[in-house]
């Protein structure tokens, strides 16, 4: 239900300097009694019917050195209730630099495995980054596979002794991003190993499961962190094995229908970039605004949600 | 696409939906007795939930701090409200903490669940 979409910075593409390893993703997911939202810097654990739209991004100097600002998109489509096509795209700006339209990246997802009880939540994936789809600063001349792992516990499971750590919820995931041909130009397109996590605290499962918050604005937010990092594991040239990557703060306002996020992003160190940028989101939840029409599966012999 | 395009693909759709008949996952937003609150012994309990929810699909357990299963009633929605889900208590509840567990079943059939305490005050 979400797109994975890396930008592979290697080779020739190294050379613009343009490479972020920062994942835009997106949908929320429903285990248990844990809503688990969707989040910018990695996936959510589930499949759903999601619009996130748009999804804008600015950096005051990225890994590259150039100010860059990013508006992209992602659509969520169910085909049966645990599978789900996602298509990702948009574009970026840089300076210096310039424009480019990025990559197509598509992903098929399967999952929502989820253990009620337990709040405990997977699925799996696998992205393709389509050469010849991106523009400009953006053309990559080569597809990208990128398998994926996602999942999300929450602890609302803990004994009611220890409530106020009930509305707690880590999310991780892990993915390799895999180049399509192993040189370009001259240079060599590395394989990366991607991952990251997420701490949440949610005040809807708060007021929700643990006692009432008469605020109605405080009790649908979701205060979390995220960190993302990545790192060559192969084919890479030598001494640029680094590992790059963010600490995203920030916080998400969720409804029935939608979700507004906002996170900080702080670069973990000098080759991820410079100062502190922002990404923000709006995320529309087609499965519950449009749940007779393109918000439900394609194919769903048994009903229900 | 510029980025102008796109804030206008965005805003169309953003109204679009908008107007749009809109359902989603049922969420506990209020209860009667309070969550995590204390009270005295309650004839009922009240959910109050964020979308409507279908009666037949939904519904209410109390246990007390032992475990011990608390006799209610049927769970129905208020008359005019299928927000709001109310069941009755079977019998006045001695102090204590107690828990209810309910599971509803919004009215475009997405599944929630949830549980909380309140207590019952001597």
């Amino acid at each position: 239900m979400s797109s994975l979409h890396r930008r592979v910075g290697a080779g020739a593409l190294a050379a613009v300097g343009a490479a972020l390893w920062f994942t835009p993703a997106y949908p929320h997911a429903v285990c248990g009694s844990r809503i688990f939202p969707a989040t910018l810097g990695i996936d959510d654990p589930g499949v759903d019917d999601e619009l996130a739209l748009p999804t804008l991004t600015y950096l005051p100097s990225n890994s590259g050195g150039s100010q860059e600002f990013d508006a992209e998109f992602s659509w969520s489509k169910t085909i049966t209730p645990n599978t789900a096509i996602v298509v990702s795209d948009g574009a970026t700006w840089q300076h210096p630099g310039g424009y480019g339209w990025e990559p197509l990246n598509t992903e098929l997802q399967w999952g929502n495995f989820c253990w009620p009880e337990h709040e405990a939540m997977a699925t799996v994936g696998f992205a393709v980054g389509w050469a010849g789809a991106g523009t400009g600063t953006q053309a990559q001349p080569f597809n990208t596979y990128q398998p994926v792992i996602d999942v999300g516990k929450g602890f609302g499971d803990l004994p009611t002794s220890m409530n106020l750590l009930r509305p707690v919820a880590l999310t991780g995931e892990l993915s390799e991003t895999v180049p399509g041909q192993a040189w370009t130009s001259g240079n060599q397109n590395p394989t990366f190993l991607n991952w990251g996590f997420s701490v949440q605290y949610s005040l809807p499962y708060y007021n929700a499961n643990v006692g009432e918050i008469s605020n109605d604005f405080f009790k649908h937010l979701i205060p979390l962190t995220e960190f993302t990092f990545s790192k060559p594991v192969y084919n890479f040239a030598p001494g640029s094995n680094v590992t790059t990557g963010t600490i995203q703060p920030g916080v998400v306002y969720i409804t029935g229908t939608y979700q507004v996020a906002v996170e900080a992003i702080i670069p973990l160190n000098g080759a991820s970039g410079h100062g502190v940028g922002v990404v923000a989101q709006l995320d529309l939840y087609l499965d519950d605004l449009l749940p007779d029409s393109i918000g439900k599966p394609i194919f769903n012999p048994f009903g229900g949600k | 696409m510029t980025l102008r395009s796109l804030a206008r693909l965005g805003a169309s759709l953003a109204f679009a939906l908008s107007a749009a008949a809109a359902f989603a996952h049922a969420q506990l937003e209020k209860a009667v007795p309070a969550v995590g609150g204390t009270v005295s012994s309650p004839s009922e309990i009240r959910l109050e939930f964020s979308e409507g929810v279908e009666p037949r699909f939904t519904g209410v357990a109390l246990t007390s701090a032992s475990g011990a299963a608390i006799p209610v009633g049927k769970s129905a929605t208020a008359p005019g409200d299928n927000k709001i889900l109310i069941t009755k208590i079977g019998k006045p509840l001695p102090p204590g903490v107690y828990t209810v567990n309910w599971h509803a079943v919004s009215v475009d059939t997405h599944h929630t669940q949830g549980s909380f305490n309140f207590t019952v005050a001597p």
